[in-house]
């Protein structure tokens, strides 16, 4: 038998217990930022240290084209302070559904809480003349996966530490603070992933989409072809034997592919050729030991490395 | 209006390939809104129909869609085909209310599932039975109101209530809500609830009703419920994924101590996706007091009976925009009079997509 005193304790222990919890909730980060990739919460966690909360609505090993629209992603940005989208087109597959679907008007288009990330980004591989679909699905505002060079992170940090310090003045010269730091340590680094790359300066690889155009700019390497033979459009099999012709005749021997990409498609074309199928991540996450984009860049280089070693010494 | 789709047309021929272009990462055009086209085709050969082998007339679908400022975003969808040109829906929302969706103008009703669908995003080419005979073959279209708010609680959880004008039944409405009295304000509430399993499937159950006064002065109602097993892994989000979906509608009018149950049924799917440019479907389905083309009396009037099918298909998408689908479906009918008919069909559907990709709903 309950008595009437312990049902009022009860409820009073209700009560006290989701005040407190609320309040934690409340103080353990000063914003929820949530972003379209992995990459751009990796680099709002950097920017924003203990004052945000960073998640990414695309996991890393997913291919960030082909989003589904889920409810529960509308569900996950309902009370989100800063929604961070890739921009360039990459995300208005889902992004148009899912952000309005969130019913959050701060995260809206147009309000203080939406960033568009692509924006101060020197983007490159924008269609000239005509841009159709009869050349497969094409980023018709230029390639996107900019994410891709060390440099636009560097750009993408800075943007965000100014969206931070204006949403949360009060943090603002830690954001700032963060935000250098973060580029100092990207200068740093892409120094040494430089040299780990200039052996191989102007050598060519194949990668499945077109997807490592920025990091191949960077790094001074060179696309000979794409597994893909357009965007969006899986590879037939005599596309694939002229392919694996041409690389084998100019002596290109490695082939790049992402998790969510065909894979065998990849392998098959790389043995073809003589040489190896590799997988990079393009987006932090895609492979575990990309934690965050200093990790994925480090993967990216020394697997690229390796391979192209490889292929020399053959 | 002619001189209107007229220049609807002449936008879409020269704008089409830049409407995409033009937008950025959303939804947003200054100078003109967003616009899409759909072109549907249908060959068929339906031995039980008193209808030439080969191809149907097409429809064609035209989206436009644009913010209007801050608070607002308009969309029309017009339906094109060789009898009329309707814009079929036409109708604002905005997200400025934390947590809730408004949608007003002319809509297509939050009821259940398949009621949701453009034609062209059938996943089977035509309707179930049952749909057409509750809601109507592409669901309860309307001029009304929506306010969609998505509950607090840890999951999906959203919970529709809409109004709507007072219409009576005619060939696109299968319900009659047409009381011309004022307290006549036809109502739907809808609740949808969505669980991600793990990370590459989904369950969603939910549950719709909609209701309003006839011209008879009977009460008129629609409810439903649905079940959706939906997944995508997300490693191979464009190369597999099988989607198990069931819905049971149920049609009835009751008022002055009489009930009247009217149609009632169900249909069950597969939808199984083994390569990024495969699909393929089964669907099964039973529809009680049910019309169908084919089921006629002695006098050779439609009739109401019971009706079975299964139908199966397979689809070819070469990429995002182009679609071709052969399918077979067969349905059996009992007429009360223990009269039976067949309606066996096969067709071959292509679609096809330009301008702005119209995005589907999950
Ligand atoms: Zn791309």
């Amino acid at each position: 038998m309950i008595e009437k005193e312990d049902c009022m304790n009860i409820l009073r222990r209700i009560i006290v217990g989701t005040v407190l919890s609320l309040i934690a909730a409340a103080a353990s980060a000063d914003l929820k930022v949530a972003t379209s990739i992995e990459d751009l919460a990796s680099v709002a966690t950097f920017v924003g240290g203990a004052h945000v909360k960073a998640f990414s609505l695309c996991k890393g090993y997913q291919d960030p084209h082909f989003v589904p629209a889920k409810p529960s992603l509308m569900r996950l940005i309902r009370d989100a302070d800063v929604f961070v989208s890739v921009g360039l087109g990459l995300d208005e597959g889902w992004l148009p559904l899912v952000l309005p679907g969130s019913r959050n008007p701060r995260i809206q288009p147009g309000a203080p809480g939406f960033v568009d990330a692509s924006e101060g980004v020197a983007v490159i591989d924008k269609p000239v003349g005509t841009v159709s679909r009869a050349e497969g699905d094409v980023h018709p505002l230029g390639n996107p996966h900019y994410y891709m060079d060390p440099a636009n992170l560097i750009v993408v940090a800075s943007h965000l530490a100014r969206v931070f310090a204006e949403l949360d003045p009060a943090n603002a010269t830690v954001y700032e603070r963060n935000a250098k730091a973060f580029a100092a340590k990207m200068q740093a680094q892409s120094k040494a992933w430089e040299a780990t790359l200039a052996p191989y300066h102007g050598a060519s690889i194949v990668t499945f989409h077109r997807n490592f155009e920025y990091f191949l700019a960077r790094f001074g390497l060179k696309r000979f072809g794409t597994v893909e033979p357009r965007p969006g459009i899986p590879p037939a099999p005599r596309y694939l034997a002229e392919l694996a012709a041409s690389m084998k005749r100019e002596g290109v021997r490695v082939v790049v592919y992402q998790p969510y990409f065909d894979a065998n498609a990849s392998r098959g074309l790389a043995s073809r050729a003589g040489g190896a199928a590799v997988e990079a991540p393009t987006e932090v996450g895609g492979v575990p030991e990309a934690g965050d984009v200093f990790a994925k860049f480090q993967v990216d280089v020394d697997r690229i490395a390796v391979a192209l070693q490889a292929g020399a010494a053959r | 209006m002619r001189r209107v789709l007229v220049f609807l047309w002449l936008a879409v021929l020269t704008a089409s390939p830049g409407a995409r272009a033009a937008a950025p990462s959303i939804i947003s055009n200054l100078a003109n809104p967003a616009i899409g086209v759909n072109g549907l085709f249908l060959c068929q050969g339906a031995p039980d129909l008193d209808q030439a082998y080969g191809m149907r007339p097409g429809e064609a679908e035209i989206s436009v869609i644009s913010t209007v400022d801050p608070y607002w975003t308009l969309t029309v969808y017009f339906v094109l085909d060789a009898q009329s040109a309707l814009a079929e829906e036409a109708f604002a929302t905005t997200t400025k209310i934390p947590g809730v969706t408004l949608k007003l103008g002319q809509l297509r009703a939050s009821f259940g599932k398949h009621g949701l669908l453009h034609t062209h995003a059938f996943p089977f080419v035509q309707a179930p039975v049952i749909s057409v005979n509750t809601l109507g073959e592409e669901g309860f279209k309307d001029a009304g109101a929506e306010a969609a708010w998505m509950t607090p609680l840890p999951w999906f959880c959203e919970l529709t209530l809409g109004a709507y004008q007072a219409l009576p039944a005619d060939p696109d409405h299968a319900l009659d809500f047409g009381a011309v009295s004022r307290g006549n304000m036809p109502g739907l509430a809808h609740l949808k609830n969505l669980v991600d399993v793990d990370d590459d499937t989904t369950l969603e159950v939910g549950g719709s009703a909609i209701e309003g006064l006839g011209s008879d002065g009977m009460h008129h109602a629609v409810w439903g419920a649905d079940l959706t097993v939906r997944n995508v892994p997300l490693r191979q989000s464009n190369e597999r994924g099988w989607t198990v979906q069931a819905e049971f509608l149920h049609k009835e009018a009751y008022g002055g101590g009489v009930y009247d149950q009217e149609a009632f049924g169900w249909y069950g799917s597969l939808q199984y996706r083994w390569a990024q440019t495969w699909w393929t479907g089964v669907r099964v389905q039973e529809a009680y007091r049910s019309f169908t083309d084919t089921l006629l009396d002695s006098t050779g009037t439609p009739e109401p009976g019971y009706t079975r099918g299964a139908s199966a298909n397979i689809s070819y998408l070469p990429s995002e925009f182009s679609q071709i689908r052969l399918e077979y479906s067969a349905l059996r009918a009992t007429g009360v009079d223990g009269s039976r008919a067949l309606d066996r069909r096969l067709m071959l559907q292509f679609s096809f997509i330009i301008g702005f990709h119209a995005l589907h709903a999950y």
